[in-house]
């Protein structure tokens, strides 16, 4: 743009040149006068074109400084969001307890199960809970430590029942309960006229002296699993090896072996007497038979030294069979 | 009544294997590890016994301090189930983790307001629901 005007100036210099030398020599040209037009023409031509050119490099500028703002505006959202992503990302693990959740799935069934369970640790018996006036209990601590232990300051703080968990502390029940018991006393046998003396109440609140305790009382460790296993530590037994049902099975095994044994043993002794008694039988039907056979022998050979000698040659005959008759008896015995 | 002390050398284990009719897990005394384990948690619901533990300085053992970490699971599904005295315990629970307080529970005034302040709100909770 520059040289373009450039150039329509010096093009009206030269004009002007040539128009003024043509004056000085008083030779006025007529057509160095047109040519200086001409060229003049042509240079406001060029001026204008330069203000047109200027005006569209202001308005460039103008787009290009909106563009920045644009630029600027763009990158700022973008940074933005950015960071709310970042943000978004960062609170994600939040999204995880649902799925959490699902891993240990339970049904109204459970829940309620469970409810019902805890329900006799977490909340007192309305019997219990009526009346009971909680303020007095964190005066008197130091009393109740002295006097009844632990056990008997819950009693007391549960006030309305007028006793102890008979669990725990029934051997020491706390003096402050008898206290309290007897100041309620006027108040309530003036409520009604139907209403019972206040020492037969016990007898019909069902809920009297009921237990609550938020946890296992002493009693209930005491007499747990772990004092079993204190238990047998100090009797020297490892734990890790000792099963009571197993043990008791043991036992009992080893009971009826023995009672087996017992048995076994008092049949064999039967069955010895019983063999030693027929066996005596036996011998005394021996001895019978042998005496019988004596005195048959004895009659014979009585019999015999009477007969005549030549006669004795038939004695062993007929002893034989007396012998034969004497073996067979014999067999039968050993056969029973 | 407690268990022995344990040597610092006890290994981290696992939390005990659910209850299950068929399963063969070792038994110590004739009890698992479970049922140990879930009496021992809950009988740390009593200030009493977390006192009587203190006085044994079983509480400054570091073994047993782990052992308490430990026992954390029962906190968690699904062995949270299985726990019967829910509020006492696993307060007790969380406030052993805390160094303070295991000096602490050796005052008998506190042990004393804890079983105090518990029954306490146990009975005020349901006046006021």
């Amino acid at each position: 743009m520059d040289k373009k005007l450039d150039a329509s100036f010096e093009r009206v210099e030269k004009a002007l040149a040539v128009l003024i030398d043509s004056m000085s020599k008083y030779t006025p040209s007529e057509k160095a006068a047109n040519g200086v037009v001409k060229a003049q023409r042509e240079l406001f031509l060029g001026l204008e074109e330069l203000e047109i050119h200027q005006r569209n490099v202001a308005r460039i500028r103008q787009l290009e400084q909106e563009t920045e703002a644009l630029d600027a505006q763009t990158k700022q959202t973008i940074s933005a969001l950015w960071e709310m992503r970042k943000e978004l990302v960062a609170v994600a693990p939040t999204k995880f307890t649902p799925t959490k959740e699902e891993k240990y799935p339970f049904t109204t069934q459970q829940l309620l199960d469970y409810a019902r369970r805890i329900s006799r640790n977490t909340l007192p018996p309305p019997g219990v809970t009526n009346g009971v006036d909680l303020s007095p209990a964190a005066p008197t601590t130091p009393d109740d430590q002295s006097a009844g232990g632990p056990n008997g300051s819950f009693a007391n703080s549960i006030g309305g029942g007028g006793g102890s968990d008979p669990g725990t502390a029934a051997s020491t029940p706390a003096p402050g309960v008898q206290d309290s018991f007897v100041s309620q006393a006027p108040s309530q046998s003036l409520t009604g006229a139907t209403e019972l003396p206040v020492h037969l109440k016990p007898a019909v609140n069902p809920l009297e002296n009921a237990p609550f305790f938020t946890f296992p009382t002493i009693d209930r460790i005491r007499s747990g699993a772990l004092a079993q296993y204190q238990d047998l530590v100090n009797r020297g037994i490892d734990p890790k090896i000792y099963d009571p049902e197993e043990e008791e099975r043991r036992l009992k095994q080893e009971e009826q072996e023995r009672k087996e044994a017992e048995e076994r043993a008092r049949q064999e002794m039967e069955e010895q007497e019983r063999r030693m008694r027929e066996e005596r039988e036996r011998m005394a039907r021996e001895r019978e038979l042998a005496r019988q056979q004596q005195q048959q022998e004895g009659g014979i050979d009585r019999r015999g030294s009477v007969l005549a000698p030549g006669q004795g040659g038939g004695q062993p005959g007929r002893s034989a069979p007396k012998q034969f008759t004497f073996l067979d008896e014999d067999d039968d015995d050993d056969e029973d | 009544m407690a268990s022995e002390p344990m040597s610092v050398g006890s290994s981290a284990q696992d939390p005990p294997p659910l209850p299950d009719a068929t399963s063969q897990e070792p038994k110590y005394g004739g009890h698992t590890r479970f049922e140990l384990e879930l009496e021992f948690v809950q009988a740390l619901g009593n200030p009493e016994y977390v006192n009587y533990l203190a006085s044994r300085k079983f509480l400054q053992n570091p073994a047993f301090v782990a052992y308490l970490d430990y026992l954390q699971y029962w906190t968690r599904p699904p062995y949270l189930q299985y726990i019967t005295y829910p509020t006492s315990c696993l307060k007790m629970l969380e406030l052993l983790q805390v160094e303070r307080f295991r000096k602490d529970i050796l005052s008998p005034n506190l042990t004393h307001a804890l079983v105090t302040e518990g029954m306490k709100a146990a009975v005020e909770w349901h006046r006021e629901g």
